[in-house]
């Protein structure tokens, strides 16, 4: 299934991109591909929490994607 | 004549326009409006002869334009290139409010003509008490939106001083302001701009000593912290008062806003649970003005929305701005 990532700030500066898109086998969790994410940004966001969303909407608990599904990661920032 | 000069000088407000009539001038009232808005707002206590469409009589003296909200009045002067006359600010609303309570908003009458805000919308904003917790990037824009629409007070949180380093971002600050409390410069700026605003000023970081007594003090907080640990705080707080908090947060090019905690709405710890880790400082990782500038706004453009109970809003949604592609995200938070 064919999913999008919308990246948001240090997500964003970890890729280089707004946006990435991920060829996944169907039945990929919202946790496993948090995991998929981390590993990809090679150390780049060890440190820092994620919100995850999907299709503009904040989750209570991991659920299993769907094709065409918009998921987004964002972290918390602190500048003011 | 400029323009610019000319419109300083046809602008008559309805306190001026009474002192002329408690002085005894001499001048004519002229009404542009139609029948139809006339019956909305006869114009109270005050002799006019009509003129509905067309040119202006040619009369001797001075004279006085009125409309409904003094905006056509403003256009017929420059386009008649007419003299010795004055538009009456905030039009024939604005006149009948300060005939019966005595109080004249025709300052804020290009807000009070939104028929979201009007005159009762203008009074809720100039009986409003807002906390703003950090006087920086953030918290400059916000004070000084909020005191420009007539704020009733504003209780200004922060410890720090001002540095050079600063200014780029903080406009309330400048550069004779280096080396002093960032509250008292702000409040130097901010009484410039409105002497009508009440500002309280606390200089000191919000702490668990004194935030629960600023927030209940206020009718909404406005979260302009830099740091994570503030933020969690002003939640606790903001639940514990039942007083909404607006969430501002930046890093580099992109901002984040939410309105939280409005009548069980959700919260800070609902966004970021725990303790998230995760982001620089501004001074940290780089930013430039403008977004804070943004994203301030759009801060002070809530917490209006809140005191005049405008919707649609972003309570419990969080808003992600990106300042290179100006693409806007809006996440529901739940």
């Amino acid at each position: 299934m064919k999913i999008k990532i919308k990246c948001f700030s240090q997500v964003k500066y970890a890729f280089g991109k707004d946006e990435l898109k991920m060829e996944l086998e169907a039945g990929t969790s919202t946790s496993e591909l948090e995991k998929l994410i981390r590993a990809k940004a090679k150390g780049k966001l060890d440190d820092i929490s994620l919100r995850v969303a999907v299709n503009q909407k904040y989750l209570p608990n991991e659920i299993e994607l769907k094709d065409g599904d918009e998921v987004a990661f964002i972290p918390p920032v602190q500048g003011g | 004549m400029n323009t610019f000069t000319l419109k300083k000088n046809m602008i008559i407000t309805p306190k001026e326009l009474q002192k002329w009539i408690n002085e005894g001038n001499d001048f004519t009232v002229i009404d542009v409006r139609p029948e139809n808005q006339r019956n909305e707002f006869p114009m109270d206590g005050l002799d006019t002869i009509m003129s509905e469409n067309g040119p202006i009589p040619n009369i001797e003296g001075l004279k006085v334009l009125v409309c409904q909200f003094g905006i056509v009045t403003e256009g017929m002067i420059i386009e008649q290139n007419l003299t010795d006359t004055f538009s009456l600010l905030g039009g024939a609303q604005a006149w009948n409010e300060f005939q019966s309570k005595m109080e004249d908003l025709s300052q804020w009458s290009r807000q009070t003509v939104l028929p979201e805000i009007g005159l009762n919308g203008q009074k809720r904003i100039m009986d409003a008490t807002i906390a703003i917790i950090g006087m920086g990037g953030l918290g400059c824009p916000v004070a000084q939106s909020l005191v420009t629409a007539g704020i009733g007070k504003l209780i200004l949180v922060d410890g720090d001083i001002v540095e050079l380093s600063n200014l780029h971002r903080q406009p309330l600050h400048g550069i004779d302001d280096v080396g002093t409390k960032k509250v008292q410069s702000a409040e130097k700026s901010l009484e410039k701009i409105n002497s009508d605003t009440a500002i309280e000023i606390i200089d000191g970081y919000l702490d668990e000593s004194n935030g629960l007594d600023i927030i209940q003090k206020s009718d909404v907080v406005i979260d302009a912290t830099d740091n994570i640990k503030t933020r969690q705080l002003i939640d606790q707080f903001s639940k514990e008062s039942n007083i909404p908090m607006i969430y501002g947060g930046l890093f580099r090019w992109e901002g984040q806003v939410a309105v939280l905690n409005v009548n069980g709405s959700p919260g800070y710890s609902d966004l970021f649970p725990d303790s998230p880790s995760g982001g620089d400082t501004c001074a940290d990782a780089g930013v430039l003005g403008m977004l804070p500038g943004i994203i301030g706004n759009i801060q002070a453009l809530e917490a209006i929305k809140l005191i005049v109970d405008i919707k649609p809003n972003l309570v419990g949604r969080l808003l992600i701005y990106d300042g290179k592609s100006h693409q806007t995200e809006i996440i529901e938070i739940g």
